[in-house]
C-alpha cells in the first residue's frame, strides 16, 4: 500500500511537471562566445516573454560550426563573426530572420554590414565589433603605443609579452608589420609574416587567450588581446591599459543569426528585435566594452565609454583596422605557417 | 543427454544476455568511433570542416613530411612534434616511477589504518576537476607565484625562475596529475612482494644492490611496466597540460589533433594524427602482452 501511494506521487510529480513546462511560452536556446552577452538581458527578455533561455557557449567559430555540422541540434541563435556568417550561410545553415524588417533596424550602422553574402540584413543583425590590440600593465610600461614598442620590450624583457593562440590573428600582426593585408594569399607574404613571428617567438612567452589574470598580477607585461579587456582597464585605470598599436590592427565583428534547424525561430525573432532597442545594445556594451552598432545605442553610453579611443576609436584609426575574410582552401597556407611556428 | 543439452544451451543463453550490454558498449561507443576515424583519415579534408568522399592518402604522408601540394614543401614538422611528445610522455613516466617506487615501498610497510589514510589522500585529487587543478599549478609557477616568493623570502633567489610556460612546467603537470596511476599498480605489488625473500637474499650474503637488482626489482617489474603503461599512454594524447602550463609554445601531438579540428577545419588530418596515437599506444600493449605471456609459460 505504501509502495502504491509513493509510485502515484511520483507519477503526479511528474505530470505536475508537464504542465509547468507546458504553462511556459516556450524556449530560446542560445549558442554563444563565452562572456559575449550581458546576462541581466537574458534576464530582462525571459521576464519580458515568459520564455525559458538557455545559454550554451564556444570558443572559436569553428568549434561552434564542427558542433552545428555534426548536427548539433536545439539551438536557435548563434554568434559566428563575419567570415562565418558567409561560410555558414554558403553552406545552407542558416534561415533568413530578416531582421532588416523588424523594429529598430533603422538604428544599425550601415557600416557594419560587412557579410558578403547578406549585404542587406536579410539573414543576421549585426552584433558588436571589436579592435585586437594590446592589453598592458601600466606599472612595467608606462605608456605602450606600437606594434614594435610591444616587441621591443619582449626583446629586453624575454619572457614577459604574450600573443593569442590563434592562427589567423597572431600571423596577422606579422602580415601587418610587414605591410601585408591580413587576408593576404600570397605564400611569399605569409612566409615573411611566419619569419618575423618566430624571430619574436623566444621573446613571447606563450600562446594564449587567457592573459588577463597574469597582465593584472604584472607575471605578464603586456598581452596581445580583444578589445574586452578595457572592462578589466576601466576598472583599474591606474594599473591597466589598452591600446590599438599605431601600425594598425585586426578587428572582429559577430553578427546574430538564426539557424536554419531553429526549434523556436518566433522567439528568436523577438530576442534579436529585443537587441535592437537602444537602451539593450548601451547595456550590453557597457558589460562588454566592444564597438557598439547601435548608432541610438552610442548617446545613452557612459561618457568613459564614449571617449574611449579603442571602444569608440577616430576614422583614421578604423582606417587601419582590417577584418578577416574567410580564405577558403587557402587557409593552408596559414595553418602550415603556424603548425612550423609551433614546432620550432 | 536431452537434458544436459538443454543446461547447456541455457549456459549459452545466459552467457550471451550477460555479454551482450559490454559488446553493444563497446561496439556502438569503441568500434564505430574507430570506423568512422580509420575511414575518415583517408578522405579529403572538406572546406569548411567535414569530409569529401575521395580517396586520399596524403593525411598519412603529412604526418612523414611529404609535401602536400604547392602549399608546402618536404618538412617532417609533425613528425618532430610527434618525437617531442613521445619524449615528454617518457620523462613523465620516468619522475613519476622515481617518486612512486619508493614511496610505494615506504606506504606498504605501514600500519592498517595509516595506509588506508594515505592511499585515501593519493586518490584525492580525483575529487577536484582537472582544470582547477592545473589551473592551480599556473598560479604556484607564475613568476609571482607561490613557489618564487617563497625561495625569494628565503633568500634562496634574487630574481623570480621563469618556471610557467616551459617544458620543465608541462612535466610537473603531468607528473601530477599521473601519479596516482603510477604508484596504484606498483602499490599493489609491492604490497604482496614476499619479503621473506628478500630476507633470505640478505641470509645469503647479497649486498644491498644485489638484494635489489635482483630480488626486488624483477618481483616488481609486473607493477612497473603496469604503471608506465597506464601513464604513458594519457601522456602521450595529453593536450591540456602543454596548452595551460606549456603556453601552447610547448606542442604534444594531442594539441596538434585539437587544432586540426577547431582551428584548421582539417578532420582528416586531425583522425589520421590520432590514429597515430592509438597505433603507438597499440605497439606498447601489445609488448606488455607478449612480455606477460612469455613470463606466465616460464612461471608454468
Amino acid at each position: 500500500m505504501k509502495r502504491t501511494i509513493t509510485r502515484l506521487a511520483g507519477v503526479a510529480s511528474v505530470l505536475l511537471m508537464t504542465t509547468q513546462l507546458a504553462s511556459a511560452e516556450g524556449n530560446l536556446s542560445l549558442y554563444n562566445w563565452g562572456d559575449y552577452i550581458n546576462p541581466e538581458l537574458i534576464d530582462a527578455f525571459s521576464k519580458e516573454y515568459s520564455v525559458d533561455v538557455t545559454l550554451d557557449t564556444y570558443s572559436t567559430n569553428e568549434e561552434m560550426l564542427a558542433r552545428i555540422q555534426a548536427g548539433a541540434s536545439g539551438y536557435d541563435l548563434v554568434w559566428p563573426s563575419v567570415h562565418m556568417h558567409d561560410i555558414m550561410q554558403k553552406l545552407d545553415l542558416l534561415q533568413p530572420a530578416h531582421p532588416n524588417e523588424m523594429k529598430g533596424w533603422e538604428n544599425i550602422d550601415k557600416g557594419a554590414m560587412r557579410s558578403h553574402e547578406d549585404p542587406n540584413g536579410d539573414y543576421c543583425l549585426p552584433y558588436a565589433w571589436g579592435a585586437v590590440g594590446i592589453l598592458y600593465n601600466k606599472e612595467q610600461i608606462p605608456e605602450l603605443t606600437s606594434w614594435k614598442e610591444f616587441f621591443e620590450y619582449g626583446k629586453e624583457h624575454p619572457g614577459k609579452i604574450t600573443m593569442l593562440d590563434d592562427l589567423r590573428e597572431t600571423l596577422g600582426v606579422g602580415l601587418i608589420m610587414n605591410g601585408a593585408s591580413v587576408n593576404s594569399r600570397d605564400p611569399a607574404e605569409v612566409e615573411k609574416a611566419e619569419a618575423y613571428i618566430l624571430e619574436q617567438k623566444p621573446n613571447i612567452a606563450a600562446f594564449r587567450y587567457d592573459v588577463i589574470p597574469l597582465v593584472t598580477s604584472g607575471d605578464i607585461a603586456a598581452g596581445h588581446y580583444y578589445v574586452g579587456g578595457v572592462l578589466n582597464v576601466l576598472q583599474n585605470p591606474d594599473l591597466l591599459g589598452f591600446v590599438i598599436p599605431e601600425e594598425g590592427a585586426t578587428m572582429y565583428q559577430e553578427d546574430v543569426c538564426l539557424l536554419k534547424t531553429a526549434p523556436n525561430p518566433d522567439n528568436a525573432k523577438l530576442f534579436m528585435e529585443f537587441l535592437m532597442r537602444p537602451e539593450n545594445a548601451a547595456k550590453n556594451s557597457e558589460r562588454l566594452t566592444n564597438g557598439v552598432v547601435n548608432t541610438a545605442a552610442v548617446d545613452l553610453l557612459p561618457e568613459e565609454l564614449k571617449s574611449n579611443p579603442s571602444i569608440n576609436p577616430s576614422p583614421e584609426v578604423r582606417a587601419k583596422l582590417q577584418i578577416f575574410e574567410d580564405l577558403g582552401k587557402d587557409l593552408r597556407i596559414y595553418t602550415r605557417a603556424w603548425d612550423r611556428i609551433k614546432a620550432n | 543427454m536431452a537434458f544436459g543439452k538443454t543446461a547447456d544451451s541455457r549456459r549459452r543463453q545466459g552467457l550471451v544476455l550477460l555479454l551482450s550490454p559490454v559488446t553493444l558498449l563497446l561496439g556502438v561507443f569503441f568500434l564505430i568511433p574507430l570506423g568512422i576515424m580509420i575511414v575518415y583519415s583517408f578522405l579529403e579534408p572538406g572546406l569548411y570542416g567535414g569530409v569529401e568522399w575521395n580517396w586520399y592518402p596524403y593525411n598519412y604522408g603529412r604526418i612523414i613530411g611529404w609535401p602536400l601540394n604547392d602549399y608546402e614543401t618536404f618538412e617532417p614538422i609533425y613528425l618532430s612534434i610527434f618525437l617531442g611528445s613521445v619524449k615528454i610522455a617518457l620523462l613523465t613516466v620516468l619522475v613519476s616511477l622515481l617518486i612512486c617506487y619508493p614511496a610505494a615501498f615506504w606506504v606498504s610497510r605501514m600500519s592498517e589504518p595509516r595506509k588506508s589514510f594515505v592511499l585515501f589522500l593519493i586518490t584525492l585529487p580525483f575529487f577536484a576537476n582537472l582544470l582547477v587543478r592545473i589551473y592551480a599549478w599556473l598560479l604556484l609557477l607564475r613568476p609571482s607565484g607561490f613557489i618564487n616568493m617563497a625561495l625569494e623570502s628565503l633568500g634562496l633567489i634574487a630574481q623570480p625562475l621563469d618556471m610557467l610556460f616551459s617544458s620543465f612546467a608541462v612535466i610537473v603537470g603531468m607528473v601530477y596529475i599521473f601519479t596516482p596511476f603510477m604508484f596504484l599498480p606498483i602499490y599493489a605489488n609491492v604490497e604482496k612482494l614476499d619479503f621473506s625473500l628478500v630476507r633470505a637474499s640478505q641470509d645469503l650474503g647479497a649486498p644491498p644492490v644485489q638484494t635489489f637488482l635482483r630480488v626486488i626489482l624483477p618481483l616488481t617489474v609486473p607493477g612497473i611496466a603496469g604503471g608506465s603503461i597506464i601513464v604513458f599512454i594519457p601522456a602521450l594524447g595529453n593536450f591540456i597540460v602543454p596548452a595551460f602550463l606549456g603556453g601552447s609554445k610547448v606542442q604534444m601531438t594531442g594539441n596538434l589533433i585539437e587544432r586540426s579540428f577547431l582551428q584548421s577545419r582539417d578532420w582528416p588530418f586531425g583522425a589520421a594524427l590520432s590514429l597515430l596515437i592509438m597505433g603507438s599506444v597499440v605497439i606498447i600493449v601489445m609488448f606488455q602482452v607478449i612480455r606477460s605471456t612469455r613470463q606466465n609459460r616460464g612461471a608454468a
